[in-house]
């Protein structure tokens, strides 16, 4: 890592999170650094995350990756948020949008007004006063507007298939002179001095040198947590599923929802993932509450359509690594730690590490100890937001008909949660913050929608008079509705817009 | 279901000064069935945020929320607008530079061709352009607030007033009157104290006890009602923010000019604030520096001294008393940031209106977002004094550990870490540290991608620069225009 010379920068690890890294290292450091990438097909990829959030957008943008290419490549269908179902109660569900409900009023925040008139019996539910949530149940789709509009209330994303969007970024790296081996690494050499990683070395003998490494091998967490044995903060006792059944089926009939639906099940949930020309299924659930058969034949008898193959068993474990980036090894993906995919987070985490990489790419000859521990602190942050989000879905809920959720509905939560809560039930209010991921609108509807209802709201809300409200909020309602029809449908609007999709198989 | 909170039914505030009365009017407009009284306290020459008359641009926000027109301002309180900030002599003897407000300042011109094409530090003779609207127009002396309506070249300028500060009091107490505010002239005589930490009531001079559900502590570094409270404790600052003392030359004739300076001397800075009805030089001055050395650079004996014991209060909230302005938080009142942060307790107030039983959950939200807020704006001054001038002069200085990686992190690559509840942006922190010549490297990625897109952005800035130029007209001119139409 000589001044001058290129950094030499080692994937490992042919998986999603290993081919966004090279790409995305490929394209945005290109003159200063080579990219090779190690990758067997004798290990199969996990394939996690059918299911983005809106910032994959953003990636895919900054690489300079055209839409319609990117969604055709991966069978890819909008997404405006995810529909929950059965986790309050069984028989109520909620969407949680990628957007806002209603709009502050004289500083105060839309739901004080809209707990005010939900008192007094005059307010349909929250949802109703959010254009992605109506839009998502209408099974209609159109972008947003730039401006400060309605229209302009709601993001989107995509549910693609997970196992096409590697291949999709090699063919993208390739030309861009990333270089793929071929190989099954035996070895992790180790400077004897420093202990920093110097080589892989591969089953056919030939060794690939490197001044960075980037840990892509999954759960094998080969270099990170094998040969470094960076510790391993499980936290299972929060968020006990550790297994996942996954199945695809045929669609049954034309409709293509835009949005990803989280059934709540006896031992877990199980995901419904419209894409272009099949559904993606999958149980998620806990191995000490059920057993990998019994979830095989569960989500064989819960999900509609042909089957298109037998359930895929995938075991994980929810936690992270107390540090992602120890030496000179930088974990992106499973092998950094893993959430489970409730809130469709895992390509955002593999996503956020390559960016603060990228922010924090050494400039000179080596990595300073600085610029690791901001990595680090960044990096456990996000984990630790979302953490809390997850386990605030498990956690607030009525339901005491299985094991599992007795469990999850007793269980002591983080500090952090339990202030977030109490804050909530005391005084509706949520504890505000800009860095990390989900915002007060996400902790709205989770709150709400599982139930969730504050003893007390903002007084300022009972200042105004109700039946004034109620025609101020019925307005909106027909805003929204008045969009939603103007929308055309999600099927509608990709066919006509056929660059997008793919062939049928 | 949830029920709405019991409405405060009468709230104190102690402290008459340009903060309790503004306080006073955000919590009447909030709640207009609440009885607000504003309790005048002996006037206490030490409390910054009463007395400069000036903040930063999230006022502006504030003040159209609680109806606290513009033009009433400039009409009635000799108020100006001041786009930007001159450093001078931050960065070694000579040098200049310029920032301006506004979070629209594209990352892009931080890269190196950028900078040294445009803003940044440079010698008084560089006669390099300005790196940003705002700045572009300060120097050229034309600017006029946008209008609400069409699209203006002008629109991403953001800017911060200076007014008279008791002409804005004698205003703010107008429309603290119309909206039914009740003024006591005091002062406080006694306080009735409860058990779980609170005040119940307050003896006034001539008249019973005042009891409140909520009592505003505006009274400034006396914070009369906080003294009252034995679980009050403070944090000290001075190991960050070197100034022991704010000396205030006499008042110098009225000058416009769309920036204020701050010249960093032997003596500590000296912010010299422009204004319709006087300038003001405020010099922040460490120890150790001579009477001699404190009048060379005021340029004039100080009219006033005033001791700075830097600090805030850990919980500025406690029980049902809420310290703001001076009686919250005292620093070196560096170019608008105390009345800033007074303003932005009472945002937050407002963000987190009590009934009236006070929440304890909500009262500690308040308090660790004011943490944040007041941490914050240290940590903004504080990085002033990493300009090479600064450094060389001063001893080292304690520094928190986010200032220590913000500026490790930009020195390194000119990244800037967010702040949560930060005064500034993250942009504008970074054209802070540039305008005082901070050095600073380029980043891996900065590097990689070359200088066109720096080269880029310098080209669209100055075709902005050129729209805004030709939109805008000599400020003298508008002010002038303003003042005749009313």
């Amino acid at each position: 890592m000589s001044g001058g010379s290129k950094i030499r920068i080692v994937v490992l690890g042919g998986g999603t999170a290993g081919w966004m890294s090279a790409s995305a290292l490929a394209k945005l450091l290109g003159p200063r650094v080579t990219v090779t990438l190690i990758e067997s097909e004798d290990i199969g990829i996990v394939g996690v995350g059918e299911a983005t959030l809106p910032h994959i957008r953003g990636f895919v943008e900054r690489l300079g990756i055209d839409e319609a290419d990117f969604m055709r490549a991966t069978h890819a269908t909008y997404k405006l948020g995810i529909d929950f179902r059965d986790f309050g109660r069984i028989g109520e569900s909620y969407i949680h949008p990628f957007g806002t409900f209603g709009e502050k009023v004289a500083g105060v925040p839309f739901h004080h007004y809209w707990l005010e008139l939900a008192a007094r019996g005059m307010a349909g539910p929250i949802g109703d006063y959010s254009l992605a949530v109506e839009a998502a149940k209408a099974n209609r789709f159109a972008p947003p507007a730039e401006d400060d509009s309605l229209r302009s209330t709601y993001g989107y994303a995509y549910q693609f298939d997970a196992t096409l969007f590697g291949p999709y970024l090699r063919d993208f790296a390739l030309p861009l002179g990333v270089t793929r081996i071929e190989g099954l690494v035996t070895e992790v050499r180790q400077d004897a001095e420093s202990g920093d990683v110097t080589a892989l070395k591969l089953a056919d003998g030939r060794e690939i040198a490197g001044d960075i490494f980037v840990d892509c091998s999954g759960f094998r967490s080969l270099m990170l947590g094998a040969t470094l044995g960076e510790d391993w903060e499980d936290w299972s006792h929060w968020l006990p599923c550790d297994r996942a059944a996954a199945m695809p089926t045929a669609h049954v009939d034309q409709e293509i929802a835009p949005y990803t639906t989280a059934v709540a099940m006896p031992a877990g949930w199980r995901w419904r993932i419209p894409l272009q020309h099949r559904m993606g299924n999958g149980y998620v659930f806990a191995s000490a509450f059920l057993s990998e058969d019994e979830a095989c034949e569960a989500i064989r008898a819960a999900a509609s359509g042909d089957r298109l193959a037998e359930p895929r068993v995938l075991r994980f474990r929810p936690g992270r690594r107390r540090r992602s980036w120890s030496r000179n090894v930088v974990g992106v993906g499973l092998a950094s730690g893993f959430l489970e995919p409730l809130e469709s987070t895992s390509l955002y985490l593999a996503q956020i590490a390559i960016t603060y990489l990228i922010e924090l790419f050494p400039t000179g000859g080596r990595i300073d100890a600085r610029d690791r521990d901001e990595f680090n602190r960044l990096i456990d942050m996000e984990y630790d937001r979302i953490r809390d989000f997850l386990i605030l879905h498990y956690h607030a809920t009525t339901r005491d008909d299985a094991p599992f959720w007795d469990h999850v509905r007793t269980m002591t939560v983080p500090d952090t949660l339990e202030r977030k809560l109490e804050l909530w039930r005391e005084a509706g209010r949520v504890e505000l913050y800009s860095e990390g991921l989900f915002y007060d609108a996400s902790w709205i509807a989770v709150y709400l929608g599982q139930g969730v209802v504050p003893e007390r709201h903002d007084p300022r809300a009972a200042i105004p008079d109700p039946g004034r409200m109620c025609g101020a909020m019925d307005a909106l309602k027909a805003a929204i509705a008045g969009e939603v029809a103007a929308m055309p449908g999600h099927r509608a609007y990709l066919t006509a817009r056929a660059e997008r999709l793919a062939a049928a198989p | 279901m949830s029920a709405a909170r019991e409405p405060l039914r009468r709230v104190a505030v102690v402290g008459a000064g340009q903060v309790g009365v503004l306080a006073a009017i955000a919590i009447k407009r909030a709640s207009p069935a609440t009885d607000v009284l504003v309790v005048g306290t002996p006037i206490d020459p030490v409390a910054f945020a009463d007395h400069i008359g000036t903040a930063l641009p999230f006022t502006n926000r504030l003040h159209d929320r609680l109806g606290v027109g513009e033009e009433a301002l400039v009409r009635r309180a000799g108020a100006s607008h001041r786009l930007a900030m001159r450093y001078t002599g931050w960065a070694g003897p000579g040098s200049i530079g310029l920032t301006a407000y506004g979070g629209a300042v594209d990352p892009k011109l931080n890269s190196a061709f950028a900078r040294e094409w445009g803003g940044g530090a440079h010698k008084a003779a560089g006669g390099a352009p300005a790196g940003s609207v705002g700045a572009a127009l300060a120097e050229a002396g034309r600017f006029m607030p946008p209008g609400g309506e069409a699209p203006s070249p002008l629109a991403e300028v953001d800017y911060a007033l200076r007014w008279n500060a008791p002409a804005y009091r004698d205003l703010l107490i107008g429309i603290a009157a119309q909206l039914g505010v009740r003024h006591h002239p005091g002062p406080v005589s006694a306080v009735q104290t409860t058990l779980d930490g609170g005040i119940a009531a307050i003896q006034l001079a001539g008249s019973d006890a005042v009891a409140a559900d909520l009592l505003v502590d505006a009274s400034g570094t006396a914070a009369l009602l906080s003294a009252a409270q034995p679980d009050r404790r403070w944090i000290d600052w001075r190991g960050a923010l070197p100034a022991r003392s704010l000396a205030v030359a006499p008042p110098a004739a009225p000058r416009l000019d769309l920036a204020d300076t701050i010249a960093f001397t032997d003596a500590g800075w000296c912010w010299e604030q422009a204004g319709r009805d006087g300038v003001t030089r405020f010099l922040a001055v460490p120890d150790d520096v001579s009477d001699a050395a404190v009048e060379a650079a005021l340029g004039a004996p100080p009219a006033d001294r005033f001791p700075i014991d830097a600090g805030r209060q850990e919980q500025p909230w406690t029980g049902n008393v809420v310290a703001i302005g001076d009686a919250a938080a005292r620093f070196e009142p560096l170019a608008g940031v105390a009345l800033d942060l007074a303003h932005r307790q009472i945002d937050l107030l407002l963000d987190l209106f009590p009934g009236r039983a006070i929440d304890p959950r909500e009262r500690a939200e308040y308090n660790r977002r004011f943490a944040l807020m007041a941490d914050g704006a240290r940590d903004w001054i504080a990085s002033h004094y990493a300009a090479p001038a600064a450094a060389h002069r001063l001893a080292a200085l304690e520094r928190s550990p986010a200032l220590d990686r913000m500026l490790d992190q930009f020195a390194r690559r000119q990244r800037l870490p967010i702040t949560e509840e930060a005064t500034v942006s993250t942009s504008e922190w970074a054209a802070l540290l540039h305008a005082l010549g901070v050095p600073a490297q380029r980043s891996a990625l900065s590097l990689a991608e070359g200088e066109a897109s720096g080269r880029r952005a310098a080209a669209a800035l100055d075709r902005k620069v050129a729209a805004a130029l030709d939109a805008a007209p000599p400020y003298g001119a508008w002010i002038a225009h303003v003042l005749r139409e009313g």
